[in-house]
């Protein structure tokens, strides 16, 4: 690819201002959450400019504020259960969109997806009509883990059905004619080979979950979760306390980040060397 | 991994004979048992609603009570109001400018990461592109805030060198400062459908362009630039589609001059006028739908699944 640019007499400078462009759009990502995790070491009471000392004040009255702790909490949980509903009928429903003899696969394949492109606001809103005025729910926690598993189980799907599609059916067939009967394969066969896929799909959901926002404000009712407790805390203004709980939220993110690429590495590595040993 | 599979199957059942002949597909209504909690769920809370959603914006709200009366008159009152129909003219605005910029922006970095960068580097810059929008939304349109906002970076700076003794709301709750953060937002999607359709091109072809005299830019417009549309299609359709149902960036930095349609949505629903709000999300999802019949062509590709 590179030797095109000898023919052109401008490569140098075409080369340079593409670069500066780069540089350009690199800032542009990531100075505004590098002024935030700054500002949230700044000893300004306002939280912004100037900045006059370091302090990790803000960070102690994160830790010490029961409201972010309740918040947490209720995050967490449900983050978890979001992920263990959209885990299971995600994968469940992999299956047959791959492997059955389905008419109008494609349609439905597009349909699964459509809640990913629905925007979260018509999810949330219509919901919201459905729990308070049909069923007559009490909007809980729980009614903001429905919401939020509509919006996160398609990306389970996805992620499952991809793999599913590409490995060999032969393994299978093998382990078939092995004697291996359904629930067999599915165990020892199956199962094994989309485990990435599947765990790569549970951290998806539930890193959305954690982060979700539009849906939860509708049907959580009175409850917090750590964005809507930010977003009333932010509505008004900046806080620096909001500032570091922010900074320690994208750290969490990136970490879950770094666990999603190098979990399936390590998963590897950890079955090979189990293999080595018992043979 | 086949291993495994050799493990001896000491005592087992007889192998069933379908299975071995056709993989592991069953036959009759139990290939679709899989389906069946997706079918509980989506039936349940995404279809159910929509169809709920679709009945009360043709209801109507009298008392803070919901009728069961046939009646358009929620889309009435939606375009009777001057207000509204601009805002809904303003979010179709705000949404195409945001978009034309993103992919104007993605565009020379995607161009950039295929040309110029080596391949064994073009998976990290990517990630870096991504790491933003890894993390939380909220948390990204408060950043903004964070430099934009009335007590924000902008206007301290301004107010401690002078410049101006009260804090200017130029940067915020207006428009532009809403289309900026969108951008921000909305950008990794975008690269990241360029910089794929971008990789797949075969630039033996641009090679040819310039072999036959063609000048850089003229074998960028008429050769690249051609070839990209599907990818161009899809960043569309992931950015300006989900725009069109933002809430939060107009709310956090919009302010009263940059209410977008969304903002209208959750007003009538927070006013417990649910028979007009869900007129007006229904059109939005209207535009959706017009939006993606209109691109559907683009969009027909193989059965990924298929065998």
């Amino acid at each position: 690819m590179r030797d095109v640019d000898v023919v052109s007499r401008h490569a140098g400078l075409a080369r340079l201002s593409f670069s500066v462009w780069a540089a350009l759009i690199y800032l542009f990502l990531f100075a505004p959450i590098a002024v935030l995790v700054a500002f949230s070491f700044n000893a300004n009471e306002y939280g912004t400019f100037p900045f006059t000392g370091w302090t990790m004040d803000w960070y102690r009255q994160v830790f010490a504020d029961y409201q972010i702790k309740d918040a947490l909490y209720t995050s967490l949980k449900v983050a978890l259960e979001v992920t263990v509903i959209s885990t299971v009928v995600g994968t469940a429903a992999a299956f047959p969109l791959v492997r059955s003899n389905l008419p109008f696969r494609n349609g439905i394949r597009i349909g699964m997806t459509l809640p990913i492109m629905i925007p979260g606001l018509l999810i949330g809103v219509s919901l919201l009509i459905l729990m308070t005025s049909v069923f007559h729910f009490q909007l809980s926690p729980q009614t903001a883990v429905i919401g939020q598993a509509v919006y996160t189980t398609p990306f389970v799907v996805l992620l499952v059905a991809a793999r599913l599609q590409g490995f060999d059916p032969a393994l299978e067939r093998a382990a078939s004619d092995l004697g291996a009967n359904t629930l067999n394969r599915l165990r020892h066969v199956v199962l094994p080979l989309i485990m990435p896929a599947i765990l790569a799909g549970a951290l998806f959901a539930f890193t959305l979950s954690l982060d979700e926002f539009i849906i939860t404000l509708f049907l959580i009712g009175g409850h917090n979760t750590l964005p809507i407790y930010i977003y009333t805390q932010v509505k008004f203004g900046i806080t620096p306390e909001v500032n570091a709980l922010a900074s320690l939220l994208l750290l969490a993110s990136l970490l879950l980040l770094v666990i999603a690429f190098t979990l399936p590495i390590a998963l590897r590595k950890m079955r090979f060397a189990y293999r080595a040993r018992r043979a | 991994m086949e291993q495994q599979v050799a493990t001896p199957p000491h005592a087992l059942p007889p192998a069933d004979v379908s299975a071995g002949r056709r993989g592991s597909r069953l036959s009759g209504l139990t290939q679709y048992a899989g389906f069946i909690p997706a079918l509980l769920l989506y039936g349940l809370f995404f279809l159910a609603p929509f169809g709920l959603i679709v009945a009360y914006s043709f209801w109507q709200t009298i008392d803070y009570e919901v009728v069961h009366k046939w009646t358009v008159d929620n889309y009435r009152y939606f375009f009777s109001v001057p207000t509204y129909v601009r805002t809904m003219w303003a979010t179709l605005w705000v949404s195409l400018a945001a978009t034309a910029i993103t992919l104007l922006m993605a565009f020379p970095l995607a161009y950039w990461l295929v040309r110029y960068v080596r391949k064994s580097l073009q998976g990290f810059f990517l990630v870096l592109v991504v790491v933003p929008f890894w993390t939380s939304y909220l948390l990204r349109v408060y950043a903004w805030l964070n430099i934009l906002g009335e007590g924000g970076a902008i206007n301290r700076f301004l107010q401690w060198t002078g410049v101006t003794e009260h804090p200017v709301s130029f940067f915020l709750y207006d428009r532009p400062a809403v289309i900026l953060v969108l951008v921000y937002l909305y950008f990794p999607f975008a690269a990241l459908t360029l910089y794929a359709s971008l990789q797949k091109f075969d630039w033996n072809q641009y090679k040819a362009a310039l072999d036959l005299g063609a000048p850089p830019r003229m074998a960028l417009l008429r050769i690249v630039l051609p070839q990209m549309k599907a990818g161009m299609v899809t960043a569309v359709i992931f950015v300006f589609i989900p725009i069109l149902g933002e809430y939060l960036t107009p709310q956090l930095v919009g302010g009263a001059k940059g209410v977008m349609i969304g903002n209208l949505v959750v007003n009538f629903f927070s006013g417990a006028q649910y028979t007009r709000g869900a007129a007006v999300s229904l059109l939005i999802a209207g535009l959706i739908v017009f939006l993606l019949l209109i691109v559907r062509k683009s969009l027909e590709v193989e059965d990924p699944y298929r065998a």
